[in-house]
């Protein structure tokens, strides 16, 4: 049962994030040029990506042994969670900036301008484009961690159910408020999922080489606490890393002094 | 041919970028890991893949932090 919330809400978290994104790149283009393009550029993507995970998940998971599996699939976690992980510590050190929504929109809405005009009649290429592509490239994370989810650990159901339902919640603020979700703590939750992926990694990988975990499925919660209090350790390490390197030594403050 | 490529330089991207020891370090982990396993030391090699996966992220952030130190003194 806690795996299958577990999976549910890394699945919702990870979603939600890269939905978000999306969101950003859709309301520019729809706000600038044409609507009805906009939003069948968006749909063919969910299409296209809907049809991968069905493919990949089920193919996957019938041909291939499942510790095979599992070794590879929670190795390819763990670097992939590694990276969202250490790039959310960065920024909640102070070491990266942040991720922000309403500069990007901004960018989006001046490259957008440069284009030719919107025609008359028809369907608009450009707008089609622009929102396949980037409703795809965002949406290819979710269907990576759907797929692996899915596959490595039987979660195929849950897996989705938190895509859909955070697929659901982001579009429905997006067209509420028709404007990019700036306040969303995007952060945190990269920092959240990079800790889940690396955690079920590790989990799933070390069941493929032969690990006998000590509390079974349960361990998964034990790795997750691990991770969190060293990343929480790493964020205050890398955050006094930086104020060291920027606060005047005492000889450069008696030298200022005198 | 070139979606072969296209497709090749999106995984590397995707999974090693300009990240490589976040790649390479899980990737010697579990190498190692599994080799303690066969030499009958099972009962460490959860602890221990778990403290190489922190270590590899601690290499990582400790690359990230020179770039970000050498980026504030230009």
């Amino acid at each position: 049962m806690s795996v299958v919330l577990f999976t549910v809400l890394s699945s919702f978290i990870a979603s939600a994030v890269e939905f978000v994104e999306a969101l950003t790149v859709v309301l520019a283009v729809g706000v600038t040029r044409q609507w009805r393009s906009t939003l069948l550029g968006a749909g063919a993507a969910v299409l296209v990506l809907v049809a991968l995970v069905a493919v990949l998940g089920l193919t996957i998971a019938t041909l291939v042994p499942i510790e095979l599996l599992r070794l590879v699939v929670g190795a390819v976690l763990i670097v992939f969670g590694l990276q969202w992980l250490t790039k959310a510590i960065l920024r909640a050190a102070g070491a990266r900036a942040s991720r922000d929504e309403v500069a990007t929109f901004g960018r989006q809405l001046a490259a957008l301008a440069k284009e030719p005009p919107v025609p008359a009649t028809g369907t608009d290429w450009i707008s089609f484009t622009v929102a396949f592509k980037g409703v795809l490239l965002e949406g290819l994370e979710v269907a990576f961690i759907v797929v692996t989810f899915g596959a490595a650990g039987g979660q195929l159901a849950p897996a989705l159910l938190g895509a859909g339902l955070a697929g659901i919640g982001v579009l429905g603020v997006g067209a509420a408020v028709r404007q990019p979700l700036a306040r969303l703590p995007e952060n945190q939750l990269k920092f959240g999922v990079g800790l889940m992926l690396v955690s079920f990694g590790t989990f799933w990988a070390g069941e493929g080489i032969g690990v006998a975990w000590p509390a079974s499925d349960l361990s998964i919660l034990l790795l997750l606490a691990g991770y969190l209090a060293a990343s929480l350790l790493a964020v205050r390490t890398v955050a006094a890393g930086l104020v060291r390197r920027t606060a005047p030594t005492p000889m450069q403050t008696r030298q200022e002094l005198n | 041919m070139r979606y072969v490529t296209a497709f090749g330089r999106f995984w590397y991207d995707f999974l090693i970028g300009d990240r490589p020891e976040l790649f390479v370090g899980p990737i010697v982990a579990l190498v190692l890991v599994a080799m303690l396993i066969q030499a009958g030391w099972s009962a460490v090699g959860g602890l221990l893949l778990f403290a190489l996966v922190v270590a590899s992220g601690g290499v990582g952030l400790g690359r990230d932090l020179a770039v970000a130190r050498a980026r504030s003194d230009q």
